[in-house]
């Protein structure tokens, strides 16, 4: 409130600071100190995500045995000083598995966010630019991908393109179609929220002033309007990314995930695992809370990231 | 009003068609490869067996005359033949199955929306005390946490701790027995609406804030209106049409969460058959049912918009 009268009666608006409203604010510098102090919970979120991150990364070191391999210790070890997190049906150490399992919903989580996230933005930009009837067609492909159920689009996907995938480097076959089957899930919201950016840009008196001085479309798309997305791409990404982790986990689950034998949360408690949770309760925990707090601390840290960032947002994604 | 639901009922046979047209494609393109997953799972050997099979079932076909006589059929009611024996009619096991589904989806969004509304309540009215943070928590963690861990511990801590299972009796169909049988329902429902009531509960408390500030509560205030009035006569009233819109959207979510609640409770309904189908690559029924959860789920959404104009009157379609 103060502050409001203190700047509101001075000069009148000028053409430059509305130009500037949906433009990038000023660089200030950022103090991650005083920003964790305003965002207490997304601190917590990113301290969350660091260690996830780096358990994941470091899982070759950190790990006590080879988490594929079978009879590293007896049969449903309770979790001890050998075994961590105690042992699986056939002695496979859960700790390292658990660990190799973060890697799995990381690389899944990211991928899918990236493909996602690109591929609905520059669709809106196309499409909000070519207007008229690619942009009717394309909102109500978008309308129609949109009403089938996430998880069922997925599943739809998973056996559409199941095996006609290569292996790329960095990404088997399976994890591939998983990008596929779950970046789906994502593109038409991404499309809808990207494309009604497109055309508040396009109406921002810079775009016009382009216009113009005569710059083409693609210049005023690629060096005007993309430019300010970015913060929202930014903001998209981190809001996506903890629901691609539950969604890969919950394919992983339903036996639609990873190729079997990999280390991945969802599928770890799923499956034929799942008659031993009773007698050997830590199979059914462990995984489950990496999971879990993988996933709060990306939400946490994406709420505050969203009200950092634009809080005008907030409510709307 | 009623012009605006005659156009969007209208509209719903066309989104329908063009959702059968993505699906179609995406599942059938793959040539012989329905025909030939088929009589693998069937472990029928015979080479001939393979060329029987796609011509019994029209799989040798060009894809369009498929679809056309699909359409066709699905006109009339008709949605094809399972291809996993004894080659059933779609329709009638889709039929068979959606009364139970439907019945986990409401009392699902109906427990959600109960809890989530007033634990938002709760936490907007007592705004910053030690109850807001604690409920803001849970509530973020209990987006977090993935419904299938919490239905894997739902059927093993009690087990463990209590030698008890929730679910363990034989299903029981409403028609037989209703109270046996909302006594099975009620641990998918409470499961899938902890994820829901979450949701709903952070939009409730942010969208009651909002209104809570606004200058009619003031206003409201301002004529002497007891605080029990101005929260239930002015704020939840408007704080209300952002979480319709909520639990609209999440009606997608609780969908698909039933494929996943279904499998863990053995509820005999719609989202297990459906993971069956995928599991088996039986292409009609996966295509039938996909097809049934995408109308409840338009269908829903229109529900929701029509509710929209009865909570805000300055709504006008």
């Amino acid at each position: 409130m103060a502050q409001e009268q203190t700047s509101a009666p001075a000069a009148p608006i000028s053409e430059a600071a509305l130009a500037l409203e949906y433009a990038i604010p000023p660089r200030q510098r950022f103090n991650l100190l005083s920003w964790a102090r305003r965002e207490p919970f997304g601190a917590v979120g990113l301290l969350l995500i660091i260690i996830v991150s780096f358990s994941a990364a470091a899982a070759p070191i950190l790990n006590t045995a080879n988490p594929t391999q079978f009879g590293v210790g007896g049969s449903l070890e309770s979790p001890s000083l050998d075994h961590w997190f105690g042992t699986g049906p056939r002695g496979k150490d859960l700790w390292s598995r658990v660990l190799y399992g973060g890697r799995i919903s990381l690389k899944i989580g990211v991928a899918t966010v990236l493909v996602g996230t690109l591929a609905g933005t520059v669709i809106a930009l196309l499409s909000a630019y070519a207007g008229g009837g690619v942009d009717f067609v394309v909102g109500r492909l978008a309308d129609m991908i949109i009403a089938i159920p996430g998880i069922l689009l997925a599943l739809t996907l998973y056996s559409a393109v199941g095996q006609d995938l290569p292996d790329l480097p960095g990404l088997s076959r399976g994890e591939f179609t998983l990008v596929i089957a779950i970046s789906a899930f994502f593109l038409p919201g991404t499309y809808r929220i990207m494309r009604g950016m497109v055309l508040e840009l396009r109406e921002s008196q810079y775009v016009e002033s382009a216009q113009v001085v005569g710059a083409s479309n693609i210049r005023i798309m690629w060096r005007h309007i993309a430019p300010n997305m970015f913060g929202l791409m930014i903001v998209v990404t981190s809001i996506s990314l903890p629901a691609a982790i539950l969604t890969e986990a919950s394919l992983s689950f339903l036996g639609l995930g990873v190729e079997t034998g990999t280390p991945s949360w969802g599928a770890d408690l799923s499956g034929s695992s799942r008659q031993f949770f009773v007698r050997a309760p830590w199979l059914a925990i462990f995984p489950g809370l990496a999971l879990s707090i993988t996933v709060f601390g990306f939400n946490i840290f994406g709420d505050s990231l969203r009200d950092t960032l634009d809080p005008r947002l907030r409510g709307r994604i | 009003m009623t012009g605006y639901i005659i156009r969007r009922l209208i509209a719903v046979p066309f989104m329908m068609l063009g959702i059968s047209l993505i699906l179609f494609l995406l599942l059938y393109i793959r040539p012989g490869s329905a025909a030939f997953a088929a009589v693998a799972s069937i472990g029928d050997a015979d080479p001939g067996s393979f060329e029987r099979f796609e011509e019994r079932f029209g799989l040798n076909r060009p894809w369009y005359e498929q679809y056309g006589d699909w359409l066709l059929g699905a006109f009339r009611g008709d949605l094809g033949e399972t291809l996993t024996p004894p080659h059933d009619g779609v329709t009638g096991q889709i039929l068979e199955r959606l009364p139970n589904t439907i019945e986990v989806g409401l009392l699902t969004i109906f427990i959600a929306a109960v809890f989530g509304i007033s634990v938002g309540v709760l936490s907007a009215v007592k705004r910053n005390s030690l109850l807001d943070y604690s409920l803001r928590t849970i509530t973020i963690a209990g987006i977090s946490i993935p419904n299938f861990w919490i239905a894997v511990l739902f059927v093993t801590l009690p087990a463990i701790w209590w030698e008890w299972t929730p679910f363990a009796f034989r299903w029981v169909s409403f028609t037989e027995n209703p109270f046996d049988n909302l006594a099975i329902v009620i641990w998918p429902a409470v499961t899938l609406a902890l994820a829901s009531a979450a949701g709903t509960a952070r939009l409730v408390r942010t969208s009651m804030l909002e209104v809570l500030y606004s200058d009619y509560v003031r206003t409201a205030r301002a004529k002497g209106l007891r605080e029990r009035g101005v929260i239930l006569g002015h704020v939840f009233r408007n704080s209300l049409i952002p979480v319709i819109t909520l639990i609209g959207l999440q009606t997608g979510a609780v969908l698909g969460g039933v494929v996943i609640a279904e499998l863990i409770f053995g509820i005999p309904g719609l989202g297990r058959l459906t993971l069956d189908a995928v599991l088996a690559q039986d292409y009609p029924l996966v295509l039938g049912s996909i097809m049934m959860f995408s109308l409840v789920f338009i269908l829903v959404t229109l529900i929701v918009d029509v509710l929209y104009s009865v909570v805000d009157p300055r709504i006008r379609y």
